[in-house]
């Protein structure tokens, strides 16, 4: 199976998934510091910007589209609980 | 003789000031009032203890007061009924009165009495008390008072339109029932939030009151003289009026607990004689907080002060209970809504059939939204009660349209029935002379009492008016009428000249427009003042609806160019006439200007171009050709749970009821339970279904054979020991009762034990054990162990929240020795449960067995190395302190309320439609789901929300505060409020330590880290709140739930969670203003809900403070018990909309997990 690799810049932490995990499951088994809130996405706690790779993840849904263009965000940034990895990311939390 | 009326010729009248207060300065015991039943009604003081009465009433005329009031604020049936003594009304007053004109007869100079009429204790706008027994509780007030000698009737403190009205009417009769006259003064209490209680403005208020023949309109009670100027400014610029103002010593402060004005005598007079000069008031005086003194200085100050002449606009408007609507729109015309209508909407024609009274309601809604600014309304259909129809849809319409009412019947009692309910000032639709004036007259007596405008036809005894000259003639004969004889102001005079179709080809109508056209500019010509209405869309009837577009729009813009001021019109259909193209335009206004020629007619034309009917016309589903099966699966799929009724009804003359149950509805369910496994159907739409199928199984019912078993399968339901929510495990119940199982739903905080002895003497096929908490998680897997000692294999289904797929599937399931299962939501459930009735469960465990787990696959390749330190303090470095500790407003705790509408400005709306009420886009394309969301998310939200504004089932409560405080390691030290940073330490008082978890890794925080160290010497400041939408709210779902009305429960639950949440960010907001940190708030809502804003504020149970205990010493903090709030022994809240917070200001503190 083929995989993926996910760096997250807080804490430079690097994570090797199977393409097609989800970001929370990583973050999660990873012990990554990305905070979570209704892993739903519609409460925006686990805001992230994709510093590289933004093509490597999932596409938006109307909703967190929707969400996101609520926000008036850039277009680099997801909602980490809405992202299938598809490829390598990088990844910053903006929640601080 | 000096009269009161006379003397406020010559200058300002002085009124006295508060009366209650003066009474309780005698402290009335039980024996003064004359025992326990009448303990409290202080109006029995006039006649136990006179000599106090009398006291009060010489010490205002000493102090200089023109007038006193007579102590009967509370003397009406309504109020005197809760002592038991309602039949003494109109002899309590009389003695009233009676009292205060002996005293004032012992002064030399002209001293008079004013009889106080108060606003009573409920709400008729609101529709706590009917319009009848509230009249004739005032009328016998006001006999009392004419008969004990009052020089006026002062209707005050008024609150409520529909009061105001009836209040009047009542004082009129009782003037004429005694023939004695003398003025009626009417006097609003604006609030601070600019409206009556009941949210009507000034403006409304003296649009509706102007025509009812009072004398005086002014302001009382609520606020101080300076929160009364913007709406006396209203007054002085509109009101025909003298106007009166009797405010408090200020605005009320809640200062320990104690009500304080903050107006003295001096300060008072001071402000009064501003605000009298400013706005030529021609009555002063003073309401709560004001006592003699106040008047006295007040009197010292005002010498003879002579009223300032005011410049008056004269306003032709109408109201509804909220607004008041100009009826002179710029740009011209007014529009008046035409779809509540039963002539002229066929779908209000088929909802009044099915008395679907919210969906009338909904209709008017809709022309709210769509732009029109009256509403006719016409509940006229034969074989039905048009008064009861007028009823039913009046009590809902007042209340949730805030536009004005015009009403259209030909029937005088409906008519009267209407006016009596509808608060604002209506416009009646319609006279006309067909029958001679007879009945024009009776319907013109009910404008002239109730205060309303009046359309009138030009229709007379030889029918309806054609020709222009005609038209004019007959509207002179109304204005003659109208105008002349009743004395409306020419504003109040709506003329219809009416128009024909042209569609017909008629010779005859071929140049009625024409003729109409002209009528309007005679009209508003000769009679100035006197406006025009038209039912434009008359002028195309018989066409087809692409013409009618198109001649609509062109009749109206010509009419308007002629001077018409309301057009009768559907909004929505309204095309802007440049969009017409040019050679339409030309071909349909020869067709209005008649302009045929030997070879051409515009008519034929016309009819030819337009054959297509371009109009969009939706295309609906007929379910009328459809088979009896069918029919009944789309009642169901469409969750029709009103049209269900009848097509079960016809299907049992067909079929078998076990056949319907089995092959037809339940089919139909396992349709919706697909669709919305596949993303296609939305909760909300499952929820209608459920509620169609239960109609339809309870309708079926009694036609089963008694022996018949028709359930597929029986389950036992519970929410886990410690876990108090419901919703999920209901919304279960729901999905599988309405699938044919037989389910008992346990409840909520159900210890095993409980369970498993129901199961004893209820054999179920399987169990399902529901929590939302974390901590049900491990109280699952507690029973899980329990159930296994016991020797239970019975199959076990978990769900809920904080569970994951591999905790049950792989943790849970290794400790357990029967079937256990993970349902993600309740439609899993069903598959399951059918599974397990049916034998299939190992196939089920086998499924799940072969699916990896997500995590599985995951590898750290390099571990984080940017690892934080905690400093000598044993907090995290990351978080740097130095910038300076701001200052609360006060130390300790307060408490407040906040009224529905403020919360509603800080709900997260789309949180609302997409999280709490699912209505998620799953497989739906962006355009049906962006439809979905406009068609049914939104109009449901605007429904609730204004049922809430409405109805009290919320009541908002709130106590926060500020305490020093400060960090020791993961703990935080909360000092009582009076210790001081300059305190020793060790003299310190310590209200509590709350401790704190700190992150394993990272940046190792711990939400102590956010607030200054023991060891820096300084105290920080930790605000702490709770908020809560009462009990009443928890009672109101559970009512839903137990109606089995499945979408409310839903809709309502999940609205008022999120508004549960809004109250909190309300509330932080303020606290952020508060302590000056708000610099930084986005002023984009969406922004400001995902912290947008400066600190952070963190609740127990989430990320950061997992654990709910905390909550236990935050309500100790805080005292939440004063508002009701208590801990439950699993540490969550009660009543269940309630939710608290610890707030951090620092800038760096955010959300985080542990």
């Amino acid at each position: 199976m083929s995989t993926a690799t996910v760096h997250f810049l807080l804490e430079d932490l690097l994570v090797q998934a199977p393409i097609g995990t989800s970001l929370q499951a990583i973050a999660d088994t990873s012990g990554a510091d990305i905070t979570f809130g209704c892993r739903n996405g519609s409460c925006g706690t686990c805001r992230i910007r994709v510093t590289k790779g933004l093509d490597n993840c999932s596409e938006m849904n109307t909703e967190e589209r929707d969400f996101l263009k609520g926000l008036e965000v850039g277009s680099d940034e997801r909602l980490a609980c809405r992202v299938n990895v598809m490829g390598d990311i990088e990844v910053d939390y903006l929640g601080l | 003789m000096t009269t009161i009326s006379t003397l406020m010729r010559e200058r300002v009248l002085l009124l006295d000031g508060g009366m209650g207060t003066q009474i309780l300065a005698n402290n009335p015991t039980v024996e003064d009032f004359g025992g326990k039943l009448a303990d409290g009604c202080v109006e029995l003081l006039n006649e136990r203890r006179p000599e106090w009465i009398r006291t009060i009433h010489a010490a205002y005329f000493d102090a200089g007061a023109d007038a006193v009031e007579t102590n009967t604020f509370g003397a009406n049936e309504v109020v005197l009924a809760e002592f038991g003594i309602a039949p003494r009304t109109r002899e309590m007053n009389l003695i009233a009165a009676r009292l205060a004109k002996e005293v004032a007869r012992q002064y030399d100079t002209p001293k008079f009495v004013i009889g106080s009429v108060g606003p009573g204790t409920k709400l008729l706008s609101l529709g706590q008390i009917e319009v009848k027994a509230l009249y004739h509780s005032y009328y016998e007030q006001m006999l009392g008072l004419l008969e004990g000698g009052s020089d006026a009737i002062l209707i005050e403190t008024c609150q409520d339109l529909g009061q105001m009205k009836t209040s009047i009417r009542a004082a009129k009769a009782a003037m004429e029932e005694l023939k004695i006259k003398i003025p009626i003064w009417a006097q609003a209490t604006v609030e601070t939030s600019g409206t009556l209680l009941v949210g009507t403005d000034i403006a409304s208020v003296l649009t509706t009151l102007e025509r009812l023949g009072i004398d005086v309109l002014g302001m009382n009670c609520a606020t101080g003289p300076d929160e009364m100027h913007a709406h006396l400014a209203h007054l002085a610029e509109n009101s025909p009026l003298p106007i009166s103002c009797l405010p408090n010593a200020g605005l009320p402060a809640n200062v320990g607990g104690q009500v304080v004005y903050p107006l003295g005598p001096d300060g008072f007079a001071d402000r009064v004689l501003h605000t009298a000069n400013e706005f030529g008031l021609n009555i002063i005086g003073g309401c709560c907080g004001t006592t003699p003194e106040h008047i006295r200085v007040l009197a010292g100050r005002m010498g003879a002060l002579k009223s300032r002449p005011r410049e008056v606009k004269s306003e032709r408007s109408v109201s509804s209970l909220y607004q008041s609507v100009t009826l002179l729109q710029e740009p011209a015309p007014l529009i008046v809504g035409e779809r509540t209508n039963a002539n002229g909407s066929k779908k209000f024609r088929d909802m009044l059939a099915t008395e679907d009274y919210d969906g009338l309601v909904g209709i008017a809604r809709e022309q709210q939204r769509e732009g029109a600014h009256v509403l006719d309304v016409c509940v006229a259909y034969v074989g039905r009660d048009e008064v009861r129809d007028m009823e039913e849809f009046l009590r809902r319409a007042i209340t949730q349209t805030t536009l004005p009412l015009m009403i259209d019947s030909t029937e005088v009692n409906v008519l009267e029935r209407a006016l009596q309910m509808a608060p604002g000032k209506c416009v009646v639709n319609s006279i006309n002379f067909e029958d001679g004036e007879g009945k024009a007259r009776k319907i013109l007596d009910l404008c002239r009492d109730y205060g309303a405008a009046v359309v009138a036809l030009t229709i007379d005894e030889e029918g309806m008016s054609k020709s222009r000259e005609r038209k004019v003639a007959v509207a002179q004969r109304l204005h003659d009428l109208v105008v002349g004889e009743y004395g409306f102001p020419p504003s109040d005079l709506i003329i219809d000249p009416l128009t024909f179709t042209l569609g017909s080809g008629d010779e005859e109508f071929r140049r009625s427009a024409v003729e109409t056209l002209d009528a309007i500019r005679d009209i508003k010509a000769k009679f100035p003042g006197v406006l025009t209405i038209l039912g434009v869309s008359n002028v195309s009837f018989g066409l087809n609806p692409g013409t009618r577009h198109v001649l609509n729009a062109l009749m109206l813009y010509h009419a308007v160019q002629a001077g018409l001021d309301l057009a009768i019109f559907n909004s929505s259909k309204v095309i802007p006439v440049a969009k017409i193209p040019s050679e339409e335009r030309r071909m349909v206004d020869d067709l209005i200007f008649d302009r045929r020629s030997e070879n051409y007619d515009p008519l034929k034309q016309v009819l030819a171009t337009f054959t297509t009917g371009r109009a969009a016309m939706t295309a609906k589903v007929d379910t009328a050709n459809l088979s009896t099966e069918a029919r009944l699966q789309a009642d169901i799929i469409d969750g029709e749970k009103g049209a269900i009724l009848g097509h079960v009804d016809d299907a049992l003359k067909e079929f078998e009821p076990l056949h319907i149950i089995n092959n037809v509805l339940l089919e139909a369910m396992k349709i919706v339970g697909e669709r919305f496994g596949a993303g296609e159907m939305q909760l909300p739409f499952v929820l209608e279904s459920a509620e169609a199928m239960k109609a339809a199984i309870a309708r079926i019912e009694p036609h089963l054979p008694k022996d018949s078993n028709t359930k597929k399968g029986r389950i036992l339901l519970a929410t886990v020991k410690g876990d108090v929510h419901d919703i999920g495990k209901n919304l279960v119940d729901i999905i599988l009762t309405n699938n044919g199982f037989e389910v008992k739903n346990l409840g909520i905080k159900q210890p095993i034990e409980d369970i498993l002895k129901e199961l004893e003497s209820w054999p179920a096929d399987a169990i399902g054990l529901s929590g939302l908490l974390v901590k049900s998680t491990v109280v699952m897997r507690e029973n899980l162990i329990l159930m296994k000692e016991k020797g239970h294999g019975i199959p076990v289904i978990l769900g809920g929240a904080a569970l994951t797929r591999d905790y049950v599937e792989k943790d849970c399931r290794a400790i357990y020795g029967g079937p256990l299962l993970y349902a993600a939501d309740a439609f899993e459930g069903l598959s399951q449960i059918r599974a397990i009735s049916e034998g299939r469960v190992d196939e089920l465990i086998k499924a799940s067995e072969s699916v990896p787990s997500e995590a599985s696959g995951i590898t750290i390749l390099r571990s984080g190395g940017k690892a934080v330190s905690l400093n000598a303090d044993g907090q995290s470095s990351w978080v740097r302190h130095g910038v300076e500790t701001p200052a609360p407003p006060f130390w300790g705790v307060r408490e407040v309320n906040h009224p529905l509408p403020e919360l509603f400005e800080f709900l997260d709306e789309f949180v609302v439609l997409r999280n709490r009420w699912g209505f998620t886009q799953g497989k739906l394309s962006d355009e049906a789901f962006e439809a979905t969301l406009k068609d049914k998310a939104e109009p449901v939200l605007a429904r609730w929300k204004e049922r809430l504004i409405n109805e009290d089932i919320l009541q908002p409560k709130a106590r926060y505060g500020y305490f020093p405080a400060c960090a020791h390691g993961d703990e935080l030290v909360v000092y009582a409020p009076d210790t001081a940073a300059s305190t020793e330490p060790s003299e310190r008082t310590i209200l509590r330590r709350l401790p704190f978890p700190r992150q394993a890794t990272g940046r190792r925080l711990s939400i102590a880290d956010f607030f200054l160290p023991e060891s820096s010497g300084n105290l920080d400041v930790l605000a702490l709140q709770v908020v809560t939408l009462g009990q009443r709210a928890a009672d109101f779902a559970a009512q839903l739930y137990q109606a089995d009305a499945y979408g409310d429960y839903f809709y309502f639950h999940g609205l008022t969670t999120e508004l549960t949440e809004a109250y909190a960010e309300r509330l932080h907001a303020q606290v952020r203003r508060e302590l000056d940190v708000h610099h930084r708030d986005a002023e984009n809502l969406r922004q400001l809900f995902s912290q947008g804003y400066q600190g952070s504020r963190y609740s127990y149970g989430y990320p950061a403070c997992p654990d709910l205990e905390g909550n236990g010493p935050v309500l100790d903090l805080l005292e939440g018990q004063r508002i009701g709030i208590h801990m439950t022994d699993s540490f969550q809240m009660d009543p269940e909309y309630t939710t608290s917070a610890l707030i951090a200001w620092h800038p760096q503190a955010r959300y985080f997990s542990i």
